[in-house]
């Protein structure tokens, strides 16, 4: 390998998650400038968040100080998700911890159907399945759109559930999201009384 | 009629009337045998996973073999086998059948399959139903005597008794010497050899059907560390010393110990030396008759199984040590904590229409937007082909078609073993010094031959600064010369030819 260039490793952190298998050269040289990249990206307001036990890397806006007056402009977009896609991406992140605890193989496949199973329970029953399944179609390309599902390329309509997800879906990320939930049983809940 | 399952699972067989019963109803091996499709299933299977001990083939691969096999069987006999070859090795890979283990390997989108222990019990018990034209006793008599002899002193702690004992070996040893220098020779008879060769196949064989079952084991018991690590309550301290300490670890467990000790046995060189020349002495014998080619390498067959289960070991190992992570085994517990109440909140919500809840989450990387990036757009270019002046050859046609067919076929295996012997005595050496060495006898094709070949031993070094000449004869007898940049082979990083 050739000497250690910056360059390599933060352009590409700009440009998405760097993967240790896919994107192996500027893998490499993030893992020997890890001091340098921290500074590099810190002028910007960002974090480098680096796990070498699962092979991915990405950018993260840094917690604002809070004595610091000046808040930074966020570069990281925040993206806004529907229930259902967050639902789906809560499910999927609870396929992946089980099978992890099965162990074995490292790479969760599934297929369009597991999914479309997995989701349904949770969907409002109806008799029109075609529709149903469009709708479980679009929340599948939005988490694809992530880069939390990624479609296998023979064309099978099997899915591999990436592990960045455990990143970005965490313990804090479900907390919120149960907290939401609680929030809106409770406000329906209200409202019922209300309309007694 | 439903058998009960057993409470502990039957070891090695069981007896009792329930226990074969379940045996029957749930052994997949068992159910192999009792299938009408035993016979395309267990022939194809043994080709592919025994014959050519693959442990690992793509789906595509797999099911094109599948498909030749299915044709000429239809030929025979109409519509006998009448799905595609791709359903019967779904089927085969089902929960139901348990016949072939269908997964993803790292860097693959194509599923892989491997034929399970099942199948290796099914095809021996099969081979076992032909017929021995003899059946050998004294062989196994003489091992007997040496594995009790090896378990008894083995396990003697008293230091005299042991003396005694390889004094009483020395004893024979020497008496033996005596009688070979008195010019008597005490030669294995012809049926002692029988005997003795029918044992070692049989055992050889047995040990590399083996070791499927020996990976399988390994995963069960990754299996079922991780189903006891996701299951425990109390504290991580308690947690390490139970599992890493006890034989329930991978490399605690007898499994572990045994296969160990069996893959440093193999992997000495000497050992390794010994046996390929013991083999092909053996092999050599009039005696035997060889009906198993596959003996003959059965100890690479061994080496490369080993090292399979070996790298399975190492991947299991590492993935359960990630596992045991602190984060993240504090963070999976808490995740499948608030899992189960997501879950049962949002079943209560199923009913309602449209669900007003947002969530928010970080994109991976800040949003660059390159406008200027995209390229303008430029036609294709289609290349014109003009087909009419196309005739078919006529007698008075001037060109002479047979210099096509006189083409120099140049075999790159010679080549590249050449270099590999090259570059055992040193580690690079120059095409010009290869060709001086060992002259071209092909020609500029084998030349350019020696420019194409490609090998995980060795890389080729293009020098364009300076060139070199290059000198041969060519078959018809004149000298040629070459200028070419200066080539140079060189040793492959992290690789010994």
């Amino acid at each position: 390998m050739t000497e250690p260039d910056l360059p390599a490793a933060v352009i590409q952190l700009m440009k998405g998650v760097v993967y240790r298998d896919t994107h192996e050269r500027a893998w490499n040289h993030l893992l020997h400038l890890q001091p340098q990249v921290r500074d590099y990206v810190e002028v910007l307001g960002l974090q480098v968040v680096i796990d070498e036990g699962e092979g991915y890397a990405f950018l993260r806006q840094r917690p604002a100080d809070e004595d610091d007056d000046q808040q930074l402009p966020r570069l990281i977009p925040r993206r806004s998700l529907s229930f259902h896609v967050s639902l789906l991406l809560a499910l999927l992140r609870k396929k992946l911890a089980e099978f992890d605890a099965q162990g074995g193989d490292t790479r969760l496949m599934l297929t369009r159907a597991q999914i479309a199973e997995m989701l349904r329970v949770f969907l409002p029953a109806t008799s029109n399945e075609a529709r149903l399944l469009d709708q479980i179609d679009a929340h599948i390309n939005k988490a694809a759109e992530f880069g939390f599902l990624r479609q296998a390329k023979n064309g099978d309509q099997v899915y591999e559930v990436r592990r960045i997800l455990k990143a970005f879906v965490d313990g804090q990320w479900l907390a919120d999201f149960d907290a939401k939930l609680a929030g809106y049983a409770s406000l329906l809940a209200g409202e019922g009384d209300d309309e007694e | 009629m439903s058998y009960p399952a057993p409470t502990m699972f039957p070891m090695a067989g069981g007896t009792t009337f329930d226990e074969i019963g379940w045996l029957r109803a749930n052994s997949p091996a068992w159910r192999l045998l009792r299938a009408d499709s035993a016979p395309l299933v267990l022939s194809f299977l043994y080709r592919v996973f025994v014959e050519e001990n693959i442990r690992s083939i793509a789906a595509t691969q797999l099911a094109s073999r599948l498909d030749d096999e299915l044709y000429a069987l239809n030929e025979r006999i109409p519509r006998s086998f009448p799905k595609p070859a791709k359903a019967y090795l779904d089927d085969w890979a089902s929960p139901e059948s348990g016949w072939l283990r269908k997964y993803y390997p790292e860097g693959s989108d194509e599923p892989h399959f491997d034929a399970t222990p099942a199948v290796e019990k099914a095809l021996q018990w099969v081979r076992a139903l032909g017929e021995r034209d003899f059946v050998g006793t004294e062989s196994r008599l003489n091992t007997i005597f040496d594995l009790l002899r090896q378990i008894v002193f083995g396990t003697e702690t008293d230091p005299q008794a042991r003396i005694d004992e390889l004094r009483r070996q020395r004893q024979q040893i020497d008496d033996e010497i005596a009688r070979v220098e008195a010019g008597d020779l005490s030669m294995l008879d012809s049926s002692g050899v029988r005997d003795r060769y029918q044992q070692f196949s049989a055992t050889a064989r047995e040990l590399l059907a083996d070791f499927r079952e020996v990976e399988e084991n390994f995963r069960k018991l990754d299996r079922q560390l991780r189903e006891k690590i996701a299951g425990w309550h109390g504290g991580k301290g308690e947690l390490l010393d139970d599992v890493l300490g006890s034989r329930e670890s991978i490399a605690g467990s007898d499994q572990g110990r045994s296969f160990q000790g069996f893959y440093d046995f193999l992997l000495s060189q000497a050992r390794q030396e010994e046996l390929s020349e013991l083999i092909a002495r053996v092999h050599q014998l009039a005696e035997v008759s060889d009906r198993d080619p596959r003996l003959r390498q059965i100890h690479y067959d061994w080496l490369e199984a080993a090292e399979r289960t070996q790298a399975t070991v190492r991947q299991l190992s590492e993935q359960l040590r990630r596992f045991l992570d602190d984060q993240v085994w504090f963070e999976n517990r808490r995740v499948i904590d608030l899992l189960r109440d997501i879950e049962a909140r949002a079943l209560r919500l199923r009913d309602e229409r449209p669900v007003a809840l947002t969530m928010d989450i970080d994109a991976s990387a800040p949003e660059i937007r390159l406008p200027m990036e995209r390229p303008l757009y430029a036609p294709k270019r289609k290349p014109r082909i003009d087909s009419s002046g196309i005739r078919p050859a006529g007698e008075d046609d001037e060109t002479d078609p047979t210099v096509l067919f006189e083409q120099v076929y140049v075999d790159p295996g010679p080549l590249r073993g050449a270099v590999r012997a090259a570059l055992r005595r040193a580690p690079q050496v120059g095409l010009a010094d290869l060709i001086a060495a060992m002259p071209l006898s092909h020609g500029v094709a084998e030349l350019v031959t020696y420019l194409s070949l490609r090998d995980d031993a060795f890389t080729i070094v293009y020098d364009d600064a300076r060139t070199e000449q290059v000198s041969w004869t060519d078959p018809d007898g004149r000298g040629r010369t070459a200028t070419l940049p200066r080539v140079t082979f060189t040793r492959a990083t992290g690789s010994t030819p």
